[in-house]
């Protein structure tokens, strides 16, 4: 009962650089083809978004459900994934 | 402001110019002036609030903010960014920048607090007592009431109605909790193996399935032996291929120590062989053999 996924050690585990939105944990092809509609096409834009929002967690989770539809866990292995990565290189 | 300026005793158009100039925006042109002062009174003698407290001004002005707060205030989209800010931050919430993609965020909370604007207030009064003492509850209720009038009666309701909320919040925690307790201690187990509480539902009973935090994906055997094969698949083909070439070593080997009438072709399909896949190994031997044979 691991409690981070493979998507979210690989995520974490070096800078995100180019990587597409699916990548980060939590997101899918659903709710990263929703992202890219919205012009989230990268994982970085994403995390400019969880930065200017000031990396608060209601926040950034609201907005997750707002602009994709996603449900509780994805909002949190999304958070998780990005707050471990900001923690490590940012 | 030295000095409280009551908005009543100004005129409309000056009230009017007073909230242009706070930028708050303005009620229909037909309203009378009543409505003007409560703007006035939420918007502009709410920011001098903390500068004096007065008893006389308080249920005046309580009673009145509470109206227009939901009047004028409803539609958070209307307000410019440095307002929405400022409207958080009365509520207590230090926003980030108000960029257009975080616009809908922070309206969004904004519309949630204005909601649940009044509760908030008491609910961080109710808190503040509990952490003080609990017998003191009540006291710090009619305290409050004391300080607070006009918000006395929906304060208890609405303290009633946060307790629940929190009371309601908890329960769907505990049965994970509980389940995994139960399933794998097992120590508090009756006689009759059946937990019946008033909370918790009876587990694993009554079509009711045990429902794990984290479901386990089901492995067959099948799978987790085609698992390790697949980890030893490269090695086994190392294997194979290491074991017919052993085998051909040899058989090489026989063919000399036989010394037949036949060697020669083969010793040069050997070579032929040994040059494309072998290497220099082998190459010493077909030297060797060719020498041997060069002599005879």
């Amino acid at each position: 009962m691991s409690s981070t996924s493979q998507k979210h050690k690989e995520f974490v585990a070096e800078p995100m650089g180019e990587k597409p939105v699916m990548a980060l944990a939590g997101i899918g092809e659903v709710l990263g083809r929703k992202l890219e509609e919205n012009g989230f096409d990268k994982a970085y834009v994403v995390l400019g978004q969880y930065l200017v929002l000031k990396k608060d967690e209601e926040l950034f989770k609201d907005w997750l459900k707002d602009t994709c539809g996603a449900n509780a866990k994805q909002q949190r292995d999304c958070y998780g994934c990005l707050k471990e990565w900001c923690d490590a290189f940012l | 402001m030295p000095f409280v300026e009551d908005p009543a005793q100004l005129s409309k158009s000056r009230l009017k110019s007073d909230l242009v100039a706070h930028h708050v925006a303005l009620p229909p042109a037909a309203s009378k002036k009543e409505l003007y002062v409560e703007l006035h009174l939420k918007h502009i003698d709410q920011s001098n609030c903390a500068d004096f407290s007065s008893d006389d001004e308080d249920p005046v002005h309580d009673v009145v903010g509470e109206d227009p707060e939901n009047a004028t205030v409803l539609d958070p989209s209307a307000l410019t960014d440095k307002d929405l800010k400022d409207l958080l931050l009365k509520h207590g919430v230090k926003a980030g920048p108000i960029v257009a993609s975080t616009r809908a965020v922070y309206e969004k909370k904004l519309r949630k607090l204005l909601q649940s604007g009044g509760k908030e207030e008491l609910n961080e009064a109710e808190n503040a007592v509990l952490y003080s003492d609990s017998d003191e509850e009540e006291e710090g209720d009619e305290n409050k009431e004391e300080q607070e009038e006009p918000e006395g009666e929906q304060e208890q309701t609405a303290e009633a109605l946060k307790l629940n909320q929190q009371r309601c919040n908890k329960p769907p925690q505990e049965p994970e909790n509980d389940i995994l307790k139960e399933i794998f201690p097992d120590t508090n187990a009756t006689p009759t193996g059946i937990y019946a509480t008033p909370r918790r539902p009876i587990k694993g009973a009554a079509q009711r399935p045990i429902q794990y935090a984290y479901p386990k994906t089901p492995v067959s055997p099948t799978t987790l032996e085609r698992r390790e094969v697949e980890r030893r698949l490269v090695p086994i083909y190392i294997q194979i291929l290491v074991f017919f070439t052993v085998v051909y070593v040899l058989y090489v080997i026989s063919v000399i120590v036989e010394d037949g009438s036949s060697v020669m072709p083969l010793l040069e399909s050997l070579n032929q062989w040994s040059d494309s896949e072998e290497g220099s190994p082998a190459l010493d031997e077909t030297q060797d053999t060719h020498s041997a044979s060069g002599e005879l």
